[in-house]
């Protein structure tokens, strides 16, 4: 029997066709816009190099405090049912409803020397405000709910009883985390960290505001942009895309190594 | 010896009431009940994973009510298996091992090669738990649990995921390993011939209370509520009040009696039998393995089965006249006094 005609199908490929050409023809086209020459004039430009690897860092930096911090909360929500879940779930989130120039100036009523928190942090001489914590704070406020919420999915895929066999067998609660729970989320929890980088390099809104300088990427192209325009602003523009998407590629690939092997879905 | 002393457990709206267990050495003791009776929640509880509100757990003398499930060296294995999906056979069996303070005990390797030949597993030991058969994921599963020597195992409906023939050749397999072994065994099942099968003891549980506890053939001649009777297959259960059939089944007071459908002869003639009635056959069912059949008199409706050869025999069909009966020694007395409120609606 051949196949049938099925409309949801035919309007899947319109639709997922359209969306495709949207995400990668934007940034396919920038190539167009500049030429080989100027992509290697950028590439010895210290200023464009410097605010990358600001952004590499810091994106970085950011993935990793994300995860100390969020594993545990993760866990707890992704094992316990309580009163006050809903409302704690939702208050994680609630930097992903905030516009990020927003988030941004609530961060620095926090940081400025004029409130208790930012006094505190300049009498132990911790600069928050243009430097690359501040870069790094203004980062995790809108990137790190993205890693909890990744992880707590992750962990509710394993059984609650597949660790209870693991306790019931000798191991403490660390050990069967350790040698059980987080083995077999680690997938969904790399995952998690992959969208949370993705999201920490692509920020701009909240960093302008705590930092302009140090230079994250997408400071320097929008500086060079409104200042020289799009012929300055593009050869920049090509590196940080081409950079994000190798590391987005390479962790893709981690993540999904060993997905056969062992999946509880 | 483990005593459950007194067990109260709180989740929600559901609570365990004052459950009292005592299990000797050695003893298979079964938990049998329906489905969200508490069964899995009290086994759970004597392993430390859900915490209980009062009562004490103890073990060989023991306290262990407020030891950490890795302390109790009580070992759990569920209906779903739950081997770790990372490790092969061989390294799921002796998970437990590494948290073993010696685990370079000889005994250990012995416990091994001993469950494997048991369990016959030796040819599966490096496959990944992806690539495993129900009934085979179940007896690594039961080798891991068995391995350290636990004080007790617990066995939460080992059998209800699997598939008939199989399920047969495991439970079977669990009797041989006690037998073999002398673990104690506390298993929890909704199936009354399994317990029936495999237990030394039972308790049946209703509602997160223990209704009734004793030896199997105790419980099954002499249930002692209505709820265990029909749970242990008693399908003919009757309110006795008036006093003809008082003075017919010999009872003093008014009672509930029960009798099973497999102990209902049913003849075209007269039969010899203790209680013995005449009327008629009503429905009649054909369920494929035996043959489901109402015998009905004047007073009630009778359930009995028959085996198809036996129904052809006859040549019964519905309306048709028939003997039926039974005898003495196959009438249950069930202890429960009806209640007022019952009476009422009864009347």
């Amino acid at each position: 029997m051949g196949k049938r005609f099925e409309f949801i199908y035919v309007l899947a490929a319109i639709t997922g066709f359209l969306i495709l050409l949207f995400n990668i023809y934007p940034i396919l086209n920038t190539f167009y816009w500049t030429d080989w020459e100027t992509i290697k004039m950028t590439l010895v430009d210290k200023k464009v190099m410097a605010s990358i690897w600001t952004s590499v860092k810091c994106a970085s930096i950011t993935t990793i405090i994300s995860f100390f911090l969020g594993i545990p909360l993760a866990y707890y929500l992704a094992r316990h049912e309580f009163k006050l879940k809903n409302l704690i779930e939702s208050l994680v989130d609630i930097p992903m409803v905030i516009p990020h120039t927003v988030a941004g100036i609530c961060l620095l009523t926090v940081l400025s020397p004029r409130s208790p928190f930012g006094q505190f942090l300049r009498k132990n001489n911790i600069e928050a405000l243009g430097t690359e914590v501040g870069i790094v704070v203004a980062m995790l406020f809108v990137s790190m709910p993205l890693l909890v919420d990744s992880a707590r999915d992750a962990f509710k895929w394993v059984p609650v009883r597949m660790e209870n066999v693991s306790r019931s067998l000798g191991a403490t609660q660390i050990q069967t985390f350790l040698g059980v729970t987080f083995i077999l989320s680690w997938r969904g929890i790399l995952s998690g960290m992959i969208v949370t980088w993705a999201r920490a390099i692509s920020e701009f809104g909240a960093v302008i505001i705590l930092a302009y300088h140090p230079m994250i990427a997408p400071t320097l192209i929008y500086e060079r942009f409104s200042t020289y325009g799009m012929k300055y602003a593009v050869p920049a523009n090509i590196i940080l895309v081409i950079i994000s998407i190798i590391i987005f590629i390479a962790l893709r690939l981690v993540s999904l190594g060993g997905k056969e092997k062992h999946d509880l879905r | 010896m483990i005593y459950v002393k007194n067990l109260n457990i709180k989740l929600g709206l559901f609570q365990i009431k004052n459950v009292e267990l005592k299990i000797k050495k050695g003893e298979f003791l079964i938990l049998l009940g329906p489905t969200a009776a508490g069964k899995s929640v009290i086994i759970e509880a004597i392993a430390g994973l859900v915490p209980i509100q009062s009562g004490k757990i103890i073990v060989n003398n023991h306290d262990i009510t407020n030891l950490r499930p890795e302390h109790r060296n009580i070992s759990i294995c569920y209906q779903d298996y739950n081997l770790f999906p990372h490790m092969n056979v061989r390294n799921n069996i002796c998970y437990g091992l590494r948290f073993k303070k010696d685990k370079d005990n000889p005994k250990y390797q012995k416990n091994f090669k001993d469950l494997v030949k048991l369990l016959k597993i030796g040819n599966i030991l490096e496959r990944m738990p992806l690539n495993l058969s129900g009934g085979e994921q179940q007896r690594v599963s039961l080798a891991r649990g068995l391995i350290g020597n636990p004080d007790v195992l617990l066995l939460d409906e080992p059998l209800s995921a699997l598939d008939p023939n199989i399920k047969t050749t495991i439970q079977e397999e669990l009797k041989n390993i006690h037998q073999t072994l002398h673990t104690t065994i506390v298993m929890v099942t909704h199936d009354f011939i399994e317990a029936n099968y495999l237990a030394e003891r039972v308790a049946i549980i209703r509602e997160g209370e223990i209704v009734q506890q004793g030896y199997p053939d105790e419980i099954f001649q002499k249930p002692s509520s209505v709820f265990a009777a029909q749970f242990i297959g008693v399908k003919n259960i009757f309110w006795i009040e008036n006093p003809e059939e008082l003075a017919f089944f010999g009872l003093a007071n008014p009672a509930y009696i029960g009798i099973r459908p497999e102990n209902i002869y049913i003849s075209l003639k007269p039969i010899k039998a203790d209680y013995l009635f005449q009327g008629k056959v009503g429905d009649i069912q054909n369920n494929q393995i035996y043959m489901e059949i109402q015998c009905c008199n004047t007073q009630r409706n009778y359930l009995s089965y028959l085996t198809i050869n036996r129904f052809f025999e006859l040549g019964l069909t519905k309306g048709m006249p028939v003997y039926f009966g039974f005898h003495k020694k196959n009438l249950i007395y069930i202890e429960e006094q009806i209640s007022e409120l019952e009476k009422g609606l009864k009347n």
